[in-house]
């Protein structure tokens, strides 16, 4: 069983070799499905045996698989199916016959794994970079003025960012040497009791959070996310907005259990909720002037990383279970707005929201799936965003952060009304100036139809399912302050 | 003790009045051999000086006393920094206080008579001089000040020969971190200080950009004399006070006629060595436009700045 | 090594690294940043390499030959490469030199406020000079925000990477190899890719001005 951890990385590795060398059109067509159906089987097939049976190691305890690593594999493998198979047709239209695209594809879906499977700190930072190695090119892939100017902006300020999150890994490490036992690895900095000094890890942490934050989205560091998940094509920004931020984010937590343990939880309480609080506010202050329609789920994106770091800030099992499962299904639904989203784009070819009106009447086939991905992004029952976002409120207070809850919740509102609004008008709304020729109504989903359906259909099923509760709280166990 | 000190100042007047010419002479041969031309020989300066001094000194109509007490105020000023600094030998009387405010204080005395020289004519070249050169010192000053400072926070003594003593006693302190930015900061600070290259020209009259040159424009005689051996005793203070930070071995600590000796072929050595080297590095170098002179000097402050931090925070431990 | 040269000799390279850092605030051609880039790297070889004859590691030794190699020669060979391809730019940073060197003096101070909890990680010369690192850190960070062009960026970058390093093997002597060489192939994978988008900004827009990337906003 602890083989899977290597299976997944394997495979990808070795399918991102094959497309590289073989140059098979084929292989270039479906290599991204196949990297991320596998990544996915490891990740429930792992998180299933790390429920029964506890963590796995292997490679001398280089990779190691908790529940939260599992969860996070899972999410990983989900999104990246969903997003690589929703966006065949996209893909095709972007990359053509080249292998450039598939490989960076497949080496990005690695590099995530890696990141979530890795035990030792730095070795998790090494793939987040990694991450921003792999993806640069796909943002910057339409080498046009605007993709190039997103691309470097992205490289510059997230490399510049996860470069801050190292020297906070390196102080952790010269920490631990000062201690007596150097050491990265997280489960021995988690559970063991090392006389960590408070003030090292103090600096050390609060510069990891901040650079991790950057990769994150996380306001004020997010000036990036919208340029480089608007320019990307829509399968890659499905996967960077779905599950890159997650990724993250992921990071973040185990950092932010590291702190607890040594420093208690209130240290980075205030700090994780403030970068929360400020990009909700962001998010739906920009949401609201917001023209382009990939750069409105991009600012999405920013309120779930907020919502999600309001959530860690929180702490405690129900927080962190109803997070995890925030991440998940805003990573379904995200990928599946994006997708959906460039298909859109590419069918009536602007990506300007107002020149895109009355799709429900021009483009059913369309209009539909994406009103049921936004109806699902906001919040609304019975998509799973509602019950999480509702535990997270009740959670903050319980925890006594009431005034912060009543925010939140206005805030959650704001945003609401920003995405509905924008919805509203491009699916519904009348187009100013009426088309002179009558198109014929276009019924057509414009790609495969089953990712989406199943995306969609697990983000409202998931929280009926009856053991869900009970998973969720292991891996919520996972973060659990030792102290 | 204090007569001893008092001799010994008088013998680095008199050391440095002789060697200087000779180390102008020297720096302008190097510079001419190294352009491939003859040069006039080491002994030039000294022939310069002689003429000029047997000159009567020319003064325009409408200057005033400046024009024949400037020159003389610079020459005072130089002196009692030939005397203050420490050259040869680190002893200090209480009478001649080698402090380092005092030093840079008398400095600024000599840099402010030369600028009124500029001044007192009224041409238009000297206005101009006199103005580049007090914006030079507005910034060289303090960083000669600071950086000194920096190197005196770890002794814990603000006068010079105590500095020098130390590093005698522990020379390692020389290649340190603090000492390291401090030079270089105090290097900068007396290229610009005594208008070499890449800050001024010494070797040209172009109006547009000289600064020393403008200032002495008016001046002649014996007038000019005092003001070239004036600014020539401070490139030699200076650089034997770089010197002594840099290499302080073979100085005198104690008044004994064979140390003394020693310390005075050894300052020799030491000044016609710096003197070759800025010499060498001039012939490479390309003046700096006016307005990027500043950014330079602005350098050199940081520099002398960053030593007084780490001279705080490094050695306090 | 005896303890005392090696305090003196760590303190001679760290202040390389420092005067390295304050005149790429100074001197702004490509050319002499790029040159001075390689010193640092140099220098911070140098340092490596000091740290790993004193601790008589042979594997701190052999991460020094590595930086040397890559920060002293091959970085510093690839952004002159670049810079060739697009010619000699004079590079007019956002601040004026005078300025920026000011805020130098008062991200040195920051620095030494911030390394200050660090300095129980040990004891020794290393231990000393740790906000060196820091300010070079900061340093990286102001020419990374007031570099116009692309190359000044990347230097900025790298200057940033050289400071986290030093941070690196001051504090804890380097982190554990694996994940040095990741670092290590990370950066240079950064800066490749960042070459390359420079030669494409080139084509699309005619110059690597940065300036003219203002095309996403709100």
């Amino acid at each position: 069983m602890r083989y899977l951890l290597l299976l997944s990385l394997t495979v990808c590795l070795l399918l991102a070799m094959a497309t590289a060398t073989l140059r098979e059109p084929i292989l270039n067509r479906f290599a991204g499905i196949v990297a991320a159906t596998v990544v996915l089987i490891c990740g429930v097939a792992i998180l299933l045996s790390v429920l029964a049976n506890g963590p796995l190691t292997v490679a001398g305890g280089a990779l190691r698989a908790d529940a939260l690593s599992a969860f996070m594999l899972t999410v990983v493998g989900s999104v990246g199916l969903n997003s690589t198979w929703g966006g065949l047709a996209e893909t095709k239209s972007v990359s053509g016959e080249s292998w450039v695209y598939p490989t960076l594809v497949v080496l990005f879906l690695a590099t995530m794994s890696l990141a979530v499977l890795a035990d030792n700190l730095g070795v998790m930072w090494v793939a987040i970079e990694a991450t921003t190695v792999t993806t640069a090119f796909l943002v910057g892939y339409q080498n046009t003025r605007r993709s190039l100017e997103a691309a470097w902006k992205y490289v510059v300020i997230g490399s510049v960012g996860v470069a801050i999150a190292f020297l906070g890994i390196v102080l952790i490490y010269a920490a631990t040497l000062a201690a007596g036992s150097p050491t990265l690895s997280w489960a021995i900095l988690h559970v063991s009791h090392l006389a960590l000094d408070p003030a090292v890890i103090k600096v050390a942490v609060a510069l990891t959070i901040l650079g991790f934050a950057t990769k994150a989205g996380l306001a004020p560091m997010h000036s990036w996310l919208p340029d480089a998940h608007s320019q990307a094509p829509a399968p890659v920004s499905g996967l960077m907005s779905g599950v890159l931020l997650s990724v993250a984010f992921y990071a973040i937590l185990r950092i932010q259990a590291i702190a607890g343990s040594v420093l208690g939880v209130g240290f980075l309480r205030w700090l994780l909720v403030g970068a929360g609080i400020l990009s909700l506010l962001i998010s739906a202050s920009l949401i609201w002037a917001q023209k382009d329609l990939k750069r409105m789920l991009a600012y999405s994106s920013i309120e779930h990383m907020g919502i999600v770091a309001i959530a860690a800030g929180i702490g405690g099992r129900l927080a962190i279970a109803a997070a995890m499962l925030h991440v998940l299904v805003h990573g379904l639904a995200k990928s599946s707005g994006f997708i959906l989203a460039g298909r859109i784009t590419n069918a009536d070819g602007t990506t300007e929201m107002g020149a895109l009106r009355s799709l429900h009447v021009r483009r059913p086939g369309l209009a539909n799936p994406f009103l049921a991905a936004m109806v699902a992004l906001v919040g609304l029952p019975p998509f799973a965003l509602f019950f999480t976002e509702v535990a997270i409120v009740l959670a903050g207070f319980q925890a006594g952060l009431g005034w912060v809850m009543i925010l939140l919740a206005l805030l959650l509102l704001l945003n609401f009304a920003g995405l509905i609004r924008h919805t509203a008008s491009m699916v519904f709304g009348r187009a100013e100036i009426e088309p002179e020729i009558v198109q014929p109504i276009d019924h057509s989903w414009h790609g495969p139809r089953i990712p989406i359906f199943l995306a969609l259909t697990v983000a409202i099923a998931l929280p009926f399912i009856s053991r869900l509760g009970h998973v969720l709280s292991q891996i919520a166990d996972v973060l659990k302050v030792i102290r | 003790m204090n007569t001893s000190a008092v001799l010994l100042a008088l013998l680095q007047i008199i050391v440095m009045i002789l060697i200087t010419p000779f180390l102008i002479g020297l720096m302008r041969q190097v510079r001419n051999r190294l352009e491939g031309r003859v040069g006039a020989g080491v002994g030039q300066p000294w022939r310069d000086l002689r003429k000029l001094f047997a000159k009567e000194p020319l003064r325009a109509p409408g200057t005033s006393w400046i024009q024949a007490g400037g020159p003389v105020l610079l020459m005072v000023s130089s002196l009692s920094v030939c005397a203050l600094v420490p050259l040869i030998s680190t002893l200090q009387s209480r009478l001649i206080p080698g402090d380092l405010f005092v030093v840079v204080s008398v400095l600024l005395l000599g840099t402010v008579a030369l600028a009124l020289v500029g001044l007192d004519a009224g041409t238009a070249f000297g206005g101009m001089g006199s103005s580049r050169h007090m914006t030079i010192a507005a910034l060289v000053e303090p960083t000669v000040l600071v950086a000194v400072f920096a190197l005196s926070v770890p002794i814990g003594s603000s006068a010079l020969g105590d500095i020098v003593r130390a590093r005698i006693v522990d020379p390692s302190s020389i290649i340190s971190l603090v000492s390291l930015l401090a030079l270089v900061a105090l290097g900068i600070a007396t290229i610009a200080e005594t208008s070499r290259m890449p800050v001024d020209n010494p070797a040209t009259h172009l109006e547009l950009t000289m600064i020393h040159e403008a200032m002495v424009l008016e001046s002649s005689g014996r007038d000019l004399a005092w003001l070239e051996l004036g600014s020539w005793l401070r490139l030699g203070a200076l650089l034997g006070l770089i010197g002594s930070l840099l290499l302080p071995w073979g100085m005198a600590t104690e008044p004994k006629l064979l140390a003394v000796l020693l310390g005075l072929v050894m300052l020799a050595a030491k000044l016609f060595v710096l003197a070759s080297l800025l010499s060498v590095t001039e012939v490479f170098l390309a003046k700096l436009r006016l307005f990027r002179v500043p950014e330079l000097l602005a350098g050199s402050f940081v520099l002398a700045l960053l030593a007084v931090i780490a001279s705080y925070l490094l050695e306090a431990r | 090594m005896a303890d005392s040269l090696f305090s003196q000799l760590v303190g001679l390279s760290a202040g390389a690294l420092l005067l390295s850092a304050v005149f790429l605030v100074w001197r702004r051609t490509q050319s002499g940043s790029i040159r001075l880039l390689s010193l640092q790297g140099v220098a911070l070889a140098t340092l490596v390499a000091l740290i790993g004859v004193h601790r008589a590691n042979f594997e701190t030794f052999a991460v020094a030959l590595l930086v040397l190699l890559l920060k002293g020669v091959l970085l510093p060979v690839l952004l002159t490469r670049s810079a060739l391809r697009q010619g000699e730019e004079r590079n007019t940073p956002f601040m004026n030199p005078t300025a920026a060197l000011f805020l130098v003096a008062l991200l040195a101070v920051l620095a030494y406020v911030v390394s200050r909890p660090l300095a129980i990680l040990g004891s020794g010369p290393t231990t000393q000079v740790i906000p060196v690192g820091m300010t070079l850190v900061l340093i990286g960070f102001l020419l990374l925000a007031t570099g116009r062009h692309a190359i000044a960026q990347l230097v900025g970058f790298l200057v940033l990477d050289n400071g986290i390093a030093t941070v690196a093997f001051l504090t804890a002597g380097g982190v554990p190899l694996v994940v040095e060489l990741g670092v290590l192939i990370d950066v240079l994978l950064v800066v490749l890719i960042l070459r390359v988008l420079t030669g494409r900004i080139r084509d699309v827009y005619g110059a690597t001005d940065l300036d003219d990337l203002t095309e996403l906003r709100g």
